[in-house]
């Protein structure tokens, strides 16, 4: 009978990596969460941008735009995501939605009305990235089942 | 509990409803109070631009006492929380509230968002401005009182030509009615908020429970009753809500019923011609129930 202990040390090992894996969501949560306080202070811990730069980047466009762009995109996130637990797909994308909820953060912060509109994209964020969250959870933890049980049947091989 | 199919089905659609709800409501109160603002500094706007067409006449002709009287009649509004009229330096000339303008009396503290724009070197001095949500409570404008060609060549003038601007008007109406009005509707929305959540996670669970989790937990416990020993007969009448699995699964248990009776009277039938043994030898096996169910033809294996 062929050795299956390094079978089994790798098994293990993709456990470990897919348990880091399924807390990967609240990391993205917690990241967003520390965006959202700088946020809420109008980041007044960055320095400010010198006048060849606002220059550069041009004016802000105006908030009535940003509004419905963020309702877009909130809706089309939200489905995305549904999509993606329905289809019992690889969770993918969590890193490029807290991308996109900074940068409203940083559009509405130069357009002058984040404190009007900061509830808005928290919640907003919240939710995409809280399904998102508990998709990568669910999907790692069915992956970790799934490793568990391979290994169960390999402890019982190396038993016999 | 994340496991239980209960909550797999029930926790996303109360995120995503709950989030987008309540995203929705933020942002639709936004839309409305920036919607009203901007009407409310429309209809300061309109009010503003009427004091100064209705007291052009008495400027042009230096008729003070008109100017002051026009100027009292609009601060007697009660929606108008001041009103007043300066020179170019910034010194309150008329006023809505007269014991601002009394001789003796202690010079009126100017706006510090209109004393920026009274100093000589302001760039925009000669447009209006506008102050929404400041300390004041009020939702004010200020308009240049522009030098005109008239004005210059009057006789009791002594503005040079040059100058383009001879004073401010400020205007001010109450931002309490606002406020009052975006209180209510912030209450409305929230309990607006409260019964859609209630009424669309409620509904959604309440639909999935009856259509799906009851006949999923019938059917667990008829499977446990069929492992325990239930016989078909035994087993409550299929209502179709999971499709064909419910009656499938009574025919699998009929089928193993009939298996049995059909093994037990084969091996009673052997026992009596003495192979018991051989019988019992078969009982562990795996496809017993097999064999004797195709023992029992077709008619028994639909």
């Amino acid at each position: 009978m062929p050795d299956i202990e390094p079978l089994r040390q790798q098994v293990q090992a993709k456990i470990r990596k897919l348990e880091l894996l399924s807390s990967s969501g609240l990391w993205i949560l917690a990241m967003f969460t520390a965006v959202s306080i700088g946020a809420s202070r109008d980041f007044d811990f960055l320095p400010n941008f010198s006048d060849d730069i606002h220059k550069m980047l041009g004016s802000a466009p105006p908030t009535n735009f940003i509004n419905w762009a963020l309702v877009l995109y909130g809706f089309s996130a939200i489905i995305m995501v549904l999509t993606q637990m329905t289809g019992s797909k690889r969770p993918r994308g969590a890193f490029a939605h807290f991308g996109y909820l900074s940068a409203f953060y940083a559009f509405y912060h130069f357009s002058g009305d984040l404190a009007e509109n900061l509830w808005a994209i928290f919640t907003v964020g919240m939710t995409i990235l809280s399904l998102q969250g508990y998709h990568v959870w669910n999907y790692y933890k069915d992956k970790v089942r799934e490793e568990q049980e391979i290994l169960a049947e390999l402890n019982k091989l190396l038993e016999d | 509990m994340f496991n239980n199919l209960i909550a797999r089905a029930i926790v996303p659609i109360t995120i995503a409803v709950t989030g987008f709800v309540v995203f929705g409501c933020l942002l639709l109160y936004t839309f409305i109070k920036s919607d009203m603002t901007d009407e409310a500094v429309l209809h300061v706007d309109n009010l503003a631009e009427t004091v100064s067409k209705s007291a052009r006449y008495a400027m042009m002709q230096d008729d003070r006492e008109s100017l002051r009287n026009i100027v009292g009649n609009v601060g007697t509004l009660a929606e108008v929380g001041q009103i007043r009229i300066y020179d170019q330096g910034g010194t309150v000339r008329f006023s809505g509230q007269p014991d601002e303008t009394e001789p003796g009396s202690a010079e009126a503290v100017v706006d510090p968002w209109a004393s920026q724009m009274m100093q000589p070197d302001y760039p925009e001095r000669t447009k209006t401005h506008h102050n929404i949500g400041g300390d004041s409570g009020l939702i004010a404008v200020s308009i240049p009182i522009l030098n005109e060609a008239k004005c210059s060549t009057a006789a009791c003038h002594f503005h040079s030509a040059d100058e383009p601007v001879l004073g401010f008007l400020t205007l001010g109406i109450s931002s309490e009615p606002l406020e009052k009005t975006l209180d209510l509707l912030r209450s409305r929305m929230i309990i607006f908020c409260v019964m859609v959540l209630f009424l669309s996670i409620g509904g959604v669970a309440a639909l999935l429970r009856m259509n799906l989790f009851l006949p999923i937990l019938r059917l667990t416990y008829w499977v446990k009753q069929a492992v325990e020993g239930a016989n078909a007969k035994d087993l409550p009448k299929v209502d179709h809500k999971l499709g064909s699995l419910e009656r499938d699964f009574r025919q699998l248990v009929q089928q193993r019923d009939n298996a049995l009776q059909g093994w037990q009277t084969t091996g009673s039938s052997q026992s009596d011609t003495g192979n018991g043994s051989a019988l019992d030898s078969r009982i562990g096996t795996d496809d017993a129930g097999h064999r004797t169910a195709t023992a029992t033809g077709p008619g028994q294996n639909p």
